[in-house]
């Protein structure tokens, strides 16, 4: 019983501890988990995972219960122990027995009809989740608190407990009456009642043993013989007959004090158990984890990149040099008048075309063409793309070939129209592809109005 | 799974099939990275590398549960598509021995630094993958990379061509055309903006490229749409949980016997009201590490949500609160309303003067979300103490407010895409998104977010809530994909 909430606050303790888990974690550790009990054929359950957990992570092995059931169980203690001496007290005052006048049976049925109310109340409460003393156990509805919908029944658990122990002392005390004192028993009521009705009430009362143990069933003879009335000191004619109520008044508590809280203890025990049962399926945990287990782990990220920032450039952007040789690398701008006129020194520009869908044959006719000139070349890019090894290469080659010193002024491009290239990020990026050339005669240059 | 509830796994399926790879290759900044990212889930390629610096390519495959359906290879982009073509060209005798004639180039220049962005992206085509070439439609189509598609034609791999569109100009049936002439499939896709469910008709048809690709890849569809079915799942069990401690969150203080709790309600109050914020925060985490969005994570939220960020804001009230007006015509039970207002609306819409009704209260309504509503409250005296306690708020907007500011929060991260978009998020509406849910339907949720906020929620009827929470979430994406199409 303790077992099933135990593991609803190991399971609860775990799903705290998984909250600070990535969801991606977690469903690979159960999936993992899942696919071995499978494979070894092994149940797939709450227990068997938490068990595997506490032993990955050296947890609690032991199947002790939790300390926080600590106060739960103090309680049943205390109800239990209490329950003991109130039983033992109330039966004792009930016997007490001077010889002036008999023990009323009467005050004795009302009494075990109290108890037997007052158990069934307490079970009815339990049931229908009333909590009237739940201020006594602290606030209630504390956020997240696992127990919380378990309270009526362990409440009922342990009032039913207490209600077990008084009626086992109960019963011992009457025992041990019986066996020192001459007990002398009587029936009397305010009510006009012939001892024939009288005899009809005992008899109904004792129904359930009447086949079991006849003797404990009062006879009409003893009833009658056996009332009395406080102001009338009618001597007893037969005082021993007077004493064989007791077998009655025994089974009279078994079956309606003793039995029903011990049935109503076992219920109280099953309801615990099925509370916590049901507290389980509904954490908010259960299902997710039922899902992990279930469902393959889905992967599709792949290694992770690690963000490489690129170096930081120094933008650094020369005036356009005096020149009337333009290479439109990849046609760059070539078709925009307006940037020719633009960028060029000359009225009609000498305007050449490398890269893109050129051949590698063109781009040697042009850089030969364009060394020819002896002067400062303009490579006109388009900015928005990223200067690849092709231009590199070019560049590489054209230094080869073309005089020592030649000013080359790459003139990245913001669109078709030859619009001057603004953008931070692009501009750092020309300029970094320039500083990886290491060439002093390589210029970033800008389209601007002259 | 299959109908027993019993798990297969990939192995059972598909032991013999060959493991389809995908290339993705092209000119640099034409979006393969982007293509990938969305593909692949992962936030983190999408970072804007800089050509020219070396990159080798990278694998992101596809695993169920560790074994391998299909697998996308981000290469770097082309440098050098002349030299290699011209080189290709000039040791090739026929036809027939290109894809060896690739293979050997590659061989050869395994070492040389000029020739690794090609080799890097050619070596998992010449080892077996399929190519999905990536071009950029909003660019007008020219001839510049022809070598590229030359040397992947001669590789003699299946193709496809992807046509990105980056920018907004679109010359997509011109790229079509001419793509046409060197691959096999060209497809559309916009890598940032494409939905969940165009991802997947994508993958779907990487598996025509080769009949053999298609079994392990309609089985991978397939475990992707239940990935993507139980994220949202769980994101509405997240919810849930948020809503029932939110709504009935209580914050305490202890006070002497005699005395007075007035002074303690500003300071009450703004504890409270710093738990909210923080415990919507957690589900806001929650949720995008859920969707595996863990760039967002690690930045902070660059999320732009419609209502700022605070949960207590009159502009958020504005957007998911409900207005009278709204719980009247919606037709809510008289316990939705509170106060005196309900009569005079309803019977104002039935006269015909409701929107005058209307009007006038929702000018009033910030008073419905203050704290008028909520005083504080005093426990029993025990050992000399009281306890004071704040919350939870009464007011029935609170859990609409929190509801509304969840739903947009999953609906941005669930569609967000791992290129790392924001999703437009319509809410300049006339309307309520619980329109969109039936009568029945609202009086249900209406009546549970009553329940919590009264404390009254028993845990059993938690799988309700997620039931109910699941029909609004339907009606919140519903509700946005009509605003979109009346917006396009």
């Amino acid at each position: 019983m303790t077992s099933s909430l135990t593991r609803l606050l190991d399971f609860d303790d775990q799903f705290r501890r998984d909250s600070q888990q990535s969801q991606a974690f977690l469903h690979r550790r159960d999936r993992r988990f899942a696919q071995q009990q499978q494979e070894q054929k092994r149940p797939l359950t709450v227990p068997a995972w938490l068990a595997e957990l506490h032993a990955l992570n050296d947890q609690r092995q032991s199947k002790g219960p939790d300390p926080r059931l600590r106060r739960w169980r103090q309680a049943r203690w205390i109800f239990a122990v209490l329950g003991a001496v109130l039983g033992a007290v109330f039966m004792a005052g009930l016997l007490v027995y001077d010889g002036s006048r008999q023990i009323n049976v009467t005050l004795l049925l009302v009494l075990m009809g109290l108890q037997l109310a007052l158990a069934l109340l307490t079970s009815l409460q339990a049931g229908l989740g009333w909590q009237p003393w739940g201020g006594l156990l602290g606030r209630t509805g504390e956020e997240g608190d696992p127990l919380q919908a378990l309270r009526p029944a362990l409440s009922a658990r342990i009032a039913h407990t207490g209600g077990l122990m008084f009626a086992i002392s109960g019963l011992l005390t009457l025992l041990i009456m019986v066996l020192v004192q001459d007990l002398a028993f009587g029936w009397s009521t305010t009510l006009q009642a012939s001892a024939d009705s009288y005899y009809r009430l005992v008899s109904l009362v004792a129904l359930p043993w009447q086949a079991l143990w006849p003797d404990a069933v009062p006879s009409a003879e003893l009833v009658a013989a056996s009332q009395y009335y406080r102001l009338n000191e009618t001597p007893v004619s037969d005082p021993a007959l007077l004493g064989t109520w007791w077998p009655f008044v025994l089974m009279a508590w078994l079956t309606y004090v003793l039995f029903p809280r011990l049935l109503l203890l076992l219920l109280a025990a099953l309801q615990v158990r099925g509370r916590a049962g049901s507290a389980l399926r509904n954490h908010p945990g259960y299902q997710p984890l039922f899902y992990r287990f279930d469902t393959p782990w889905v992967e599709t990220r792949g290694e992770e990149e690690v963000a490489r920032e690129p170096a930081p450039a120094q933008v650094n952007v020369s005036p356009l040099p005096a020149s009337g040789t333009l290479i439109h690398w990849a046609g760059a701008g070539q078709t925009s008048d307006e940037l020719i006129q633009r960028l060029s020194h000359d009225a009609a520009p000498l305007q050449l075309r490398a890269g893109g869908n050129s051949s590698l044959q063109d781009d040697a006719a042009t850089l030969q063409q364009a060394g020819e000139r002896r002067q400062p070349v303009m490579l006109v890019a388009r900015g928005w793309e990223p200067p690849t090894g092709e231009l590199s290469d070019f560049l590489f080659d054209a230094r080869e070939q073309w005089p020592a010193g030649t000013l080359i002024a790459l003139v990245p491009l913001a669109d078709e129209q030859g619009g001057e290239l603004a953008d931070e990020t692009l501009l750092a990026q020309w300029q970094r592809f320039i500083e990886r050339q290491k060439d002093a005669n390589l210029l970033l240059c800008a389209a601007t109005h002259p | 799974m299959d109908d027993n509830g019993k798990t297969q796994t990939p192995d059972d399926r598909h032991s013999d099939s060959p493991l389809p790879r995908f290339a993705v290759v092209g000119h640099p900044n034409k979006g393969k990275s982007s293509v990938v990212a969305t593909l692949a889930q992962n936030d983190s390629i999408a970072i804007a590398m800089e050509p020219g610096t070396t990159r080798d390519s990278h694998r992101y495959p596809m695993k169920v549960d560790d074994v391998t359906l299909y697998e996308l290879i981000d290469t770097p982009g082309f440098q050098r598509p002349r030299k290699v073509l011209a080189w290709l060209q000039g040791h090739s005798l026929s036809a027939s021995d290109r894809p060896d004639t690739v293979a050997a180039f590659v061989n050869q220049h395994s070492d040389d630094p000029r020739y690794h962005d090609e080799c890097e992206l050619l070596r998992p085509i010449v080892e077996g993958a399929g190519i999905i070439y990536v071009v950029d439609g909003s660019v007008p189509y020219n001839r510049e990379h022809e070598a590229e598609m030359n040397i992947l034609r001669w590789t003699g791999r299946p193709s496809l061509a992807l046509i990105n569109q980056i920018g907004s100009d679109d010359y997509s049936a011109d790229w079509e055309a001419a793509l046409g002439q060197y691959f096999q499939i060209v497809r559309r896709f916009d890598a940032v903006r494409a939905p969940f469910e165009k991802h997947l008709e994508l993958l779907r048809s990487f598996g025509e490229l080769e009949p053999n690709w298609r079994e392990p890849l309609d089985a991978a569809l397939e475990y992707l749409q239940a990935l993507k079915f139980g994220r949202d799942h769980q994101a509405l069990e997240y919810i849930a949980d948020a809503l029932i401690e939110m709504l009935g969150h209580q914050q305490t203080a202890r006070l002497g016997e005699h005395e007075s709790a007035a002074p303690l309600l500003p300071t009450l109050r703004q504890r409270w009201q710093a738990w909210q914020r923080e415990r919507e925060q957690r589900l806001r985490h929650s949720v995008e590490d859920l969707y595996q969005h863990r760039r967002l994570q690690r930045q902070e939220s660059d999320l732009s949500l419609p209502d700022g960020d605070d949960l207590f804001g009159e502009r958020t009230r504005q957007l998911w609160g409900i207005s009278k007006g709204q719980l009247a015509a919606a037709g809510f039970g008289a316990g939705a309303v509170g106060g005196a207002g309900l009569d005079a609306v309803t019977l104002g819409h039935s006269l015909g003067t409701g929107a005058l009704i209307g009007g006038l209260l929702g000018a009033a309504g910030s008073y419905y979300y203050s704290d008028k509503l909520t005083k504080v409250k005093l426990g029993p005296l025990s050992g000399g103490f009281r306890e004071a306690i704040y919350g939870p708020l009464k007011d029935p907007q609170f859990g609409y407010v929190v509801l509304g500011r969840a739903l947009v929060h999953w609906y941005q991260i669930s569609q967000r895409n791992h290129a790392g978009r924001d999703v437009l998020v319509v809410t300049d509406s006339q309307d309520h998104w619980l329109e969109e849910l039936s009568r029945t339907d609202r009086n249900g949720l209406q009546k549970s977010l009553q329940a919590l906020a009264r404390r009254r929620f028993e845990p059993s009827k938690r799988q309700r809530l997620i039931e109910q929470l699941e029909l609004a979430q339907q009606a919140f994406a519903q509700w946005q994909l009509a605003k979109f199409s009346s917006l396009h």
